[in-house]
C-alpha cells in the first residue's frame, strides 16, 4: 500500500459533483484515495497523471498544488462538475 | 516458562507504531475514505505543520455526531472531534494504560512522545493480545453503567 501515513494540504479545496454525490477534497492524499477507489472511470490519461502527481508530492518532490491541478483535469476527463475557486 | 525473568510489558512493546493522522480542517468525507483504506476505526488529529496531537476521530464520531445529526458529509473534523485525547508513552507499563482504558472507558489510547507528536495507538486488542486477563478487565469496565459527567471517546451510553 502507497504510504499514506503523511498527507499534503492544498491551498483551496476542489469540490466535485455528480448528479447524485459530491466530493470535496483538499489534500493529497485524499486526491490519491479517490482517483483510486472512488472514481468513476477505470482509466484514463488524465487519471494517471494525477495518480502519479500525487505520488510526487506524497514524497516531497513536487508542491502540493500540483496534484491539485493535475486532479482538477482528471476530474474534468471523468465528467465531474468542478467547482473551486482558482482553476487547474 | 522460560528460566528468563519476565519484564513487566510495555506500552512500546505491542502499539501500533503505523499512525495515520489527520488535520482538524479535513473533512468527514476524507477521514472515512483514509479509515476505509487504512482499516482503522480512529484517527489521532494533529495541528498541520507542528505535529502535536489535538484530539481524535472515530468512526463512531462521524455516525453520531455528522450523520445522526443531518450535517453535511463536509463538516470539518475540528467540529465532531474528541479534544485533548487521552494519551499514553511508549515506556508506560501495560497496567496503566489499561487501567486508562478501563476508568474511562474507551478502546484506544494514542501513544505520543515527549514533543506530544503520536508515536503510535494502542488498542484494548493489542493489550488483549498479550495479555487476555487484562483485556477481559478492560471490557468488563466497558459493560459497566458510563460515568457521570464526562461524555469521552469511545463510551457507549
Amino acid at each position: 500500500m502507497k504510504v499514506l501515513t503523511q498527507d499534503r494540504l492544498w491551498s483551496e479545496a476542489v469540490i466535485l459533483e455528480e448528479p447524485r454525490r459530491v466530493l470535496r477534497v483538499q489534500s493529497t492524499r485524499d486526491a490519491f484515495l479517490c482517483l483510486k477507489n472512488h472514481w468513476p472511470l477505470p482509466d484514463g490519461k488524465a487519471k494517471r497523471d494525477a495518480l502519479a502527481a500525487c505520488d510526487r508530492v506524497i514524497d516531497g518532490l513536487d508542491a502540493p498544488d500540483a496534484a491539485r491541478d493535475a486532479f482538477i483535469k482528471a476530474a474534468e476527463e471523468a465528467k465531474f462538475s468542478v467547482r473551486c475557486w482558482t482553476g487547474g | 516458562m522460560a528460566g528468563h525473568e519476565d519484564k513487566p510489558a510495555r506500552v512500546g512493546d505491542v502499539m501500533s507504531r503505523q499512525v495515520f493522522t489527520v488535520s482538524p480542517t479535513d473533512t468527514a468525507q476524507s477521514v472515512a475514505r483514509l479509515m476505509a483504506e487504512a482499516g482503522v476505526g480512529a484517527l489521532p488529529v494533529e495541528a498541520p505543520g507542528v505535529g502535536t496531537i489535538l484530539g481524535i476521530v472515530t468512526d463512531r464520531d462521524i455516525l453520531t455526531s455528522v450523520v445522526a445529526k443531518g450535517l453535511s458529509s463536509s463538516t470539518a473534523v475540528f467540529e465532531f472531534m474528541t479534544v485533548s485525547a487521552e494519551c499514553c508513552e511508549e515506556g508506560d507499563s501495560l497496567l496503566l494504560a489499561a487501567q486508562k482504558m478501563h476508568d474511562l472507558q474507551i478502546r484506544r489510547l494514542v501513544v505520543v512522545d515527549e514533543k506530544r507528536h503520536a508515536a503510535g495507538i494502542i488498542a484494548l486488542a493489542d493489550i488483549a493480545r498479550v495479555n487476555p486477563e487484562l483485556g477481559g478487565l478492560i471490557l468488563d469496565g466497558m459493560n459497566r453503567p458510563a460515568a457521570e459527567p464526562a461524555q469521552l471517546e469511545g463510551v457507549s451510553s
